[in-house]
This record gives C-alpha cells, structure tokens and sequence, in this order.
C-alpha cells in the first residue's frame, strides 16, 4: 500500500465503527419506509406524566454534578498513570512500588480532604 | 364525661353552647360560629379534654330540613388519652345574598390547631361551597379549577347538565384528527403559590407515572436531587361517591364500598354495614360476627400484602421477585372471597343486618390450609427484606413522620402505630366483636419507613391469630338478623307466612326507614381509620353520606416527610403511606 | 480483498452478536419469569422462543416519535451513538485463541475508552429530548458512568500487574488453562470492585438509576419510542455482553477450559459469559435499588480505596514472590 502503514487491527476498528453506524442509520432509515406516522399535538409534546410541560426543563442543576466531574477528572489521570506504571511493573520492581505509593499517598492526601470537606457527600 | 366537656365549655365561653343531644351513644355539641375557634382550641388543649385528633370535617347542606341556617360544618373529634369521640356542629350563618351573586357561607378555619384540617376544609369548600376564613390555600381539591357549582349541595342538578370542559372537539387542538374525540376535563397545572419554578426545578409525577400508584399527581419542587416541597393534587378519579349515596337507599351503596379502597372491599363493607346497623340498631348474631370478623381481617392481610409488593417494586425495580410472591398468596385470599361470594375484588358480602349469603362449607378448610401456607410465606418476606442491607438502606431513616406531627396531621392507622402511639380501633373501641380475641398491637418507635415495614409485616401476623381464634369460635347459625324489618326472611317462610311476604315486599320495594338522627363510625382499616357518615332525614335514602378514606388524610403527610429528601425517597414514602387512589378521590 | 474479508467477518460477528442480544432478552424473561413462579413468555412459538424475533419487528413498525421541543440532529443520533460504541468494543475480544477482529495491544484501554463514549449517547439523549425526567436521567447518568469508571479502571490495574499486559489475548494465555491459576483468587478484592463497577457501569440492578423507573419514568430514554428505544436496549446488553467478556477474559481465563471442545473453541467463553449475564438477571430479581447519593458514596468511598488496595496488595505481593 505504497509505504503508507495501516495497521491491519485498526483497519478493522474503523471498518467496525463504520459498518456499526451503517447498522443504526440503515435500520432506522429503511425502517421510515414502513413504520406509521400519525403524529399530533399529545404525542409530539414532552412527556411530563400526562401534565402540559410546566417550564423549560434545562434548568440550571445541582454544582454537585461539577464537583464529581473534577474529581474524576483527578483520579481518571492518575489512573492512567496506573496503566502504564502497571505494564512496566515488572521491569522496575522495588523502586516501582515505592515511587507510585508516593504518587498515590499525595493523591490521597486530596482525595481525603476532599471527603472531609463533603465533596464526596450529596447531602450538606 | 359527656356534662364534664359542656361545662368546661360553658365555664369558659358561656353561650357557646347553642344545642347539645345524644343520640346512639354519640355526642353532638353545637357550638355558636364566633365562638368556634376558641371552643376548638380548648377543646384540644384542655387537660381534662384532650381532643387531640380531628378525625374529620364535612359541611351538611339542610336545605330540605327543618334546621336553619341552610350550611352547618361537622367536626368529628377524638381523643386519644380520654378515648372519647365528640361531635361538634357549626351552622355558618347564611350571607346576605348581594346584587349579582351570593357570597359563600363564612367559617373560622381550624387548620391552625388542627393542620389535618386543611385538605378536609379545602374538600368542604370544593364540594359544599363554604368558605373558610384564615384556611392557608383555599383551592379546589376533587373539582378542577374551572369547575362552576359545588356537587354537594341539594340544589345541584343531578346529570344533564352541561359539564364543564376546557376544550370542546372543535378546539384547533384536535383539528387534525379528523374525526370527533372525547375530551376529558384538562386539568390546570398552577403550582401552590410558594413553589420558587426560578429557582428551582418543578417537576410533575403524575398522573401518569410508574409510581404513584393510580393517578395522583405530585407537584414536585427540586433542587438538585434534593425535594424542596412536594404538593399533592387528588381528583383525578373523583367520582363523587358520597353525592351518588345521597341518591340511594341505604342499602343500595354497599356495593359503591367495594370501590372506595379497592384492596380491602371487606373492610370496606364492614364499615358502612356497621354505620348503618348504628343508625338502625339492629343486634347481629354470633355467627355473623365471627364471619365478619374473619372475612375483615383476611382482606387486611390481602391489603397488607399487596402493600408490601407495590412499596417493594416502588423501592426497587419493576421487576422485584416479591411482588409476585405476595400477589400469589393474595390471590389465595381472593379465592377464597371468590368462594364466599363469587367476587374477587367487588366482593359486597356483607349486608345490613348479616351477610348476603350463608358461608359454604369448605371455607373452613380453605381459610385453615391458606393460614398455614402464608407463615411460612411470611418468613421468606423477611429473609428477603428485614436485614437485607439494601432494603435497609433504603427504608431506614427515610420518612422521618414523629407521633405529635402524625396526630396534628390527622394520620391513622399502620402509619399512626409506626410512630409508636398504640392506637387500634379493635382494641380501644372494639366493634364487631373484636374484644373477644386476643392480639397485640404492633408499633415502633422508629417513625419511618423501615418502622412502618416492620408494624405492617407483624400486623398480617396477629390477623393470622384473630383469623385462627375467630375459625376455632365460629359455630353454625343464622347468617342474617332475625329483625325482619331489616333482612329479609328465608325463602321458604314467604310461601307459608302472611306477614313474611309483607316483609319482603316492604323491604325490596321500599327499603327500611331508619329514625332521625346522625351517626358517625369509625373502623379501624388496613389504610387507617375509615369514617362514614350518615344523616337520616327518616327516609329510605340518606340525607348525607360522609365518606372519610384513610388515604385521603394519610396522604398529607407526603410533604413534611418528603422535604429535604430526595427524589426516591418520595417515592419510598408514597409507598409507605400506603394509598388507594379510589378512596383519596371518592 | 483483505478489507473484504474483514467487513465479512465483521458482518457474521455482527449477526452473531444482535441474535445473542435478542436471545439475551429471552434468556432473562425466561429466567426472572421462573424465579417469580410464572412461566415468562409462552406464546410466540415452542415456549416463546420466537418472542425475541416479534419483539424485534415489532419495534422496527412502531411509529418513531420525534418530540417537537427536541433537540432534532441529536435526538435522532444519540441512539446510533450508545450502539455503535459498545459495537465497537466487540472489536478487541477475543472469543478463543486467535478469533478476534483487532488484537490491539491496547485492547482493555479500548474498551474503557469505548464504554465512556457510551455515556456520550445517554447524556445527549437525555439533553436532545428536552424533558425534565430525560434530562435528570441523563445527568445521574453521566455522574454515575464517570464515578464508576474510576474503579472499574482500577480494579484492574492489578491484573495488568500481574499479566504485564493491556493485550487482552495476552491476559488469557498468562492466566494458564488450569483453574487455580485464574486471576479471580490473587485478585479477588480486584474481581469484586469490578463487579460492582460493571452493574453500575452497564446501569442494572441494583444500580439502575438513570432509568429508574418507579422515579424518572424511564431516565434518559423517556422520549423514545419504536426502533430508536430499540437500539439503546440493544445497547445495553451489548455494555452486559462486553463487560461480562471482560470479566471473562480477565478473571475466570477467557476461552479455557477443563478440556477443549473441539470444532468450537469459544466454548467456555460463551459459558461464562453467560454464567455472568445469569448473575446479572439474578441481581435484578432479587436486589431492590440504591438510592442515587447511596450509589455515589458506594464509589467513591468504598470501591476507590478498595480498588487501590487492591493495587497496592499486588505490588507488594509481586515483590514478595520474586
């Protein structure tokens, strides 16, 4: 393939990916064909338990949702720190163990205060 | 007792007291409408008094009696250190009737000495038409917004007239389905005035919606997660029982019971049987008792169990393993009413006076092999539940409803006992031969939602017992009273005797004639504490019928144990209230 | 011709999988219908075996509901997002020694990353729709995949210790083919913290808030209706299918066995697969839910540190043994 190198496992990945979209598009497409359409007012208004929407939905929500968003953006970088310190675990040994404790002992040391504070608590 | 309560009444407010009777061992105090609120106050605050609960509030409309003013207001009392019932009337003087439109009858509210006064009061005002003064949120409760006219007064027109919808089919709204559809009443959706829809989101659960059980809409105020206020609108399925029983004879509505609580008809029919037969005086043979006794206290069980399924599916997810497990053995239960009397649910047993057919023979055995099938059944509930952690996470400390809140509220029943105050009609006031068997009566301290779990789960236990005891007394005897004025004679007499057939054709073309008076009786419910009300006028039909379901008051207690809980806890305590939107609505 | 002969392969992995998906949904009527004393499905062919199949149709003639209010591109996208992602994943497993698609060596970090894509599809559901219930349910859910990603990413950093691999045929063969050198016992802290993470990542019982139906009706997929709900529920158990092939493949040895069966080496694999789909449904009949701040305490407070634990009991472990 003229020097390009195109490793043949993600070629599969995209043709899989691409043949995935191809399955939901299709369905839904060729579906449109032979479903019924009978749509009016009751139906296409937004579900509220029988009732008429009463305001707009996309309210401002709770900034608990935020907090839980930045602590997992915490740990999800610590872990993939993990992985690649998991992989390598073998060749490194001692050294490994007590280099990573350091780094999770700091993490931790957040991670505890952050429970103290009551990040980890929905209710205050 | 009773002269105790007039004098401490006329001692404090001298000319209070306009008119005082008894009547079936009732008490009946008319008290002057300016001194209404302060008679009320004293009358739950004195010691020696004590009226502590009000059981119920209902308006009278007297326009075909001979009483004046046209309105009056029944308050029911209890008390529940003194165990004393007192009735009180409040006739509200009739307003001047202005140029263009009369003003409604004016009242004093009580919703601040009694808070379960609220929904009764908004009720009275929605379907009698009386005003009350003071009352925090005189709205209409059963009746949309829009409705014109309140269906119970006696000058309502009885059907024909034009019903009020909001939108006719030729609204643009229904435009493109082409052809005519039925419209039902469209409800507004305005929110109680102290719900913050700028700060906060207002969510509606309900009517349509998995978990409410029926269609009882909640007005939800959320912050977060975190509910905020919680508001609950009735009327969905308002179908106007106590107006339909105005129009029958008395015992034409026994049927009309079967629907109030759906799950618990027996209890249902128990009640107004025994409203009636008060009115009626009429002695009741052993027999009937017994029956009575054990068909009552299997369909608490049935109830108890259906509970138990729907709170844990409400609790957990749709498809819970329980919930088929208790509907199995209640469907047990409703083989055997089918066995009795050919229905399941709308079973009508229970006639004025005895039951409407003699039991058959293999009850005894069916009731006897059901009993001990359910112990062990009863076991396996609380493997599955009582100390599974999750259950307990869900249930413990959730619905936090404390003893004094819960009677200021008006709550009876399992939810009254699991805030730990041992109040049982069979027990302080037995009915229907109840004094004669042994059981306890559960409560627990705990006053949420596990503690409710628990009452409900030991409450099935001791009506196994007084269902064993009540089958081990039971002996062969007339199923019905030999009062012929009341039930009717056996078949074969009518071909022999005169005066039988006089009887007969008295009791089926007219009905019975009760005396004048008021009665009020309570009945201890799988829900609470189920009321009716009856005023005869001394014809066949009743001048008013009073229906207090238990759910009804029970519901209000969604928002003082919802607030600052979360979205499932609601739902956890909906379940545990335990409501059955047929007797919430009426 | 090689793209050819991928696109077949992956035509027959895709059929393969949608009919395991139908049958799964047999497979857990039938079973919840037998541990609730009923039968389940019963009418539609011998003992309701065709009721997967009417189901099938019957969603693909429903009429498709697009609420006026909603966000249109999205609405109708989002489902094709949750299915296409958790397809993928499908990509990197290995069903025996040598049939997989793609043997990446990044294959675990693929299928996180494929999984938290997911949560993309049920978080813009939630929002296209534009209703309060689907607007919740998406929030709890995207608060719930992003906590439980965490442990369950971690929980198996041990088995990555101990195999030295990300490589998911390499986990299998390091595991050996006898039972006792499975990694389920050194790393059993490991296997709970990601069995729970699973339930809670694949939003099943106890843990199915986002569409918790006694509370938000049905969570992010309220508003659907006909094929497109069709396709998120294919969805959701092609997420049990994948996570229980990770579990498979990372504590029980993947495709071996106590003997190999010959002319179908995937054998075992299905069988354990399936035996985590059974714990699955069995978890659904008998445990009631959490509630949503129980769920978020139940992550971070205990499933974090555990699966940290976890880590740090292998290291130590690992160097005692060299």
């Amino acid at each position: 393939m003229s020097g390009l190198y195109l490793p043949k496992e993600y070629l599969a990945i995209l043709l899989f990916i691409v043949l995935g979209v191809g399955f939901g598009v299709v369905t839904l497409w060729i579906g449109q064909f032979f479903r019924m359409k009978r749509p009016y007012f009751e139906k296409l208004v937004a579900y509220e338990s029988g009732n008429p929407p009463t305001d707009e939905p996309r309210m401002r929500f709770s900034v608990k949702f935020y907090l839980i968003a930045i602590l997992f953006i915490v740990f999800d970088v610590e872990a993939i720190y993990l992985y690649s310190w998991a992989l390598v675990y073998d060749k490194l040994g001692m050294f490994a163990l007590v280099e990573m404790f350091i780094f999770i002992a700091l993490l931790l040391v957040g991670y505890f205060y952050g429970w103290k504070k009551g990040a980890l608590q929905w209710e205050k | 007792m009773t002269n105790k309560i007039i004098e401490k009444i006329q001692t404090a407010f001298p000319e209070s007291i306009t008119h005082y009777t008894e009547f079936r061992g009732e008490m009946t105090v008319e008290v002057n409408p300016t001194h209404w609120h302060d008679v009320a106050l004293l009358l739950r605050d004195d010691e020696e008094l004590e009226f502590n609960l009000l059981v119920d509030v209902y308006g009278t409309d007297r326009l075909k009696l001979p009483q004046s003013p046209r309105f009056a207001v029944n308050y029911e009392l209890y008390s529940i250190p003194k165990n004393q019932f007192l009735r009180v009337i409040v006739a509200t003087p009739d307003p001047a009737p202005s140029n263009s439109n009369t003003p409604l009858p004016e009242i004093q509210t009580v919703t601040d000495i009694w808070p379960t006064a609220n929904w009764l009061e908004r009720e009275t005002y929605d379907l009698m038409g009386l005003n009350f003064s003071g009352h925090p949120y005189l709205h209409r409760i059963m009746m949309p917004d829009n409705w014109v006219g309140h269906p119970l007064r006696k000058d309502y027109p009885l059907g024909g007239e034009p019903v009020n919808f909001e939108h006719d089919r030729d609204h643009p709204r229904f435009a493109h389905l082409g052809k005519p559809v039925m419209v039902g009443p469209s409800f507004l959706t305005d929110l109680p005035p102290e719900m913050d829809t700028e700060k906060h989101m207002v969510v509606n659960f309900g009517p349509h919606h998995p978990a409410t059980h029926g269609v009882l809409r909640l007005a939800v105020e959320l912050d977060g997660e975190k509910i905020v206020r919680v508001s609950p609108e009735t009327g969905y399925l308002h179908s106007g029982f106590e107006k339909t029983g105005e129009n029958k004879r008395y015992e034409k509505f026994i049927p009309y019971c079967d629907r109030l609580d759906y799950l618990s008809p027996m209890n249902n029919n128990l009640a107004y049987v025994l409203t009636v037969e008060k009115l009626l005086e009429v002695d009741i043979p052993e027999h009937v008792q017994m029956v009575r006794v054990i068909l009552a206290e299997l369909q608490r069980i049935a109830s108890h169990l259906a509970w138990l399924g729907t709170h844990v599916m409400d609790v957990s997810g749709m498809i819970h393993t329980l919930v088929m497990y208790t509907f199995q053995m209640r469907e047990r239960i409703l083989d055997l009413f089918e066995m009795v009397c050919g229905a399941r649910m709308t079973t009508s047993y229970f006639s004025v006076g005895g039951l409407r057919w003699p039991l058959p023979g293999a009850f005894q055995d069916g009731v006897k092999s059901f009993l001990a099938e359910l112990a062990g059944q009863l076991k396996d509930y609380h493997d599955m539940l009582t100390r599974n952690p999750v259950w307990l996470s869900r249930t413990q400390g959730i619905g936090y409803l404390p003893a004094d809140t819960a009677i200021a509220l008006g709550i009876t029943g399992p939810m009254l006992r699991g805030a730990g105050v041992p109040l049982d009609l069979r027990k302080v006031r037995p009915y229907c031969g109840y004094d004669q068997f042994y059981f306890d009566v559960p409560t627990s301290t705990t006053a949420d939602c596990y503690g409710r779990y628990l009452v409900r789960m030991e409450e099935m236990r001791q009506s196994m017992s007084i269902v064993e005891q009540a089958i081990a007394k039971l002996k062969p005897g007339p199923y019905r009273t030999a009062d012929r004025k009341v039930a009717l004679p056996p078949r074969p007499e009518i071909s022999t005797s005169m005066e039988s057939l006089i009887h007969h054709f008295k009791l089926v073309t007219e009905g019975y004639r009760p005396p004048v008076g008021q009665v009020y009786q309570v009945s201890e419910n799988p829900k609470g504490w189920l009321g009716f009300g009856l005023i005869s006028d001394g014809t066949a039909i009743p001048h008013r019928l009073r229906v207090r379901g238990p759910s009804f008051v029970n519901l209000q207690a969604t928002d003082p144990m919802s607030r600052g809980g979360f979205i499932a806890d609601l739902i956890t305590n909906i379940g545990s209230i335990d409501i059955v939107l047929g007797e919430v609505d009426r | 011709m090689q793209i050819l002969t991928i696109v077949l392969q992956i035509a027959i992995l895709l059929a393969i999988v949608l009919l395991h998906v139908a049958y799964a949904t047999y497979f857990e009527r039938k079973i919840i219908g037998h541990m609730q004393v009923r039968l389940g499905p019963m009418m539609v062919g011998y003992h309701g075996l065709l009721q997967p199949i009417a189901d099938g149709i019957k969603s693909f003639f429903k009429e498709d509901i697009v609420p006026e209010q909603a966000d249109r591109p999205l609405f109708l996208f989002a489902p094709v997002i949750c299915l296409v992602t958790m397809l993928t994943s499908l990509a990197v497993i290995p069903f025996a020694k040598g049939w997989v698609l793609a043997d990446i060596n990044i294959g675990l970090l693929f299928i996180f990353a494929m999984s938290s894509l997911a949560s993309y599809g049920v978080i813009l559901a939630g929002w296209a729709s534009n209703s309060k219930y689907t607007f919740l349910g998406g929030l709890r859910s995207m608060a719930q995949v992003i906590s439980y990603e965490l442990p369950l990413g971690l929980s198996l950093v041990g088995v990555m210790m101990l195999s030295g691999s990300l490589n998911l045929t390499t986990i299998v063969d390091s595991q050996g083919s006898s039972f006792s050198s499975m990694y389920l016992f050194p790393q059993l802290i490991g296997f709970f913290v990601f069995f729970v993470a699973m339930l809670a990542e694949t939003n099943r019982v106890p843990f199915d808030l986002p569409e918790a139906e006694t509370e938000l009706v049905s969570g992010y997929i309220t508003e659907y209706s006909g094929m497109r709900y069709a396709l998120f529920f294919m969805a959701e158990y092609i997420g049990m299918m994948v996570m229980s092939s990770i579990g498979t493949i990372c504590f029980l040895g993947g495709w071996n066995g106590p003997f190999e069966v010959p002319f179908f080496p995937p054998f075992w694999f299905i069988l354990k697969v399936y035996g985590f789909l059974f714990l699955f449904i069995w978890i659904r009949a008998t445990l009631p839910r959490y509630r949503y701040d129980q769920l978020m305490a139940l992550g971070w407070k205990l499933l974090l540190p555990l699966a940290l634990l976890n880590i740090f009991l292998t290291g130590l472990f690992k160097i005692l043994v060299h």
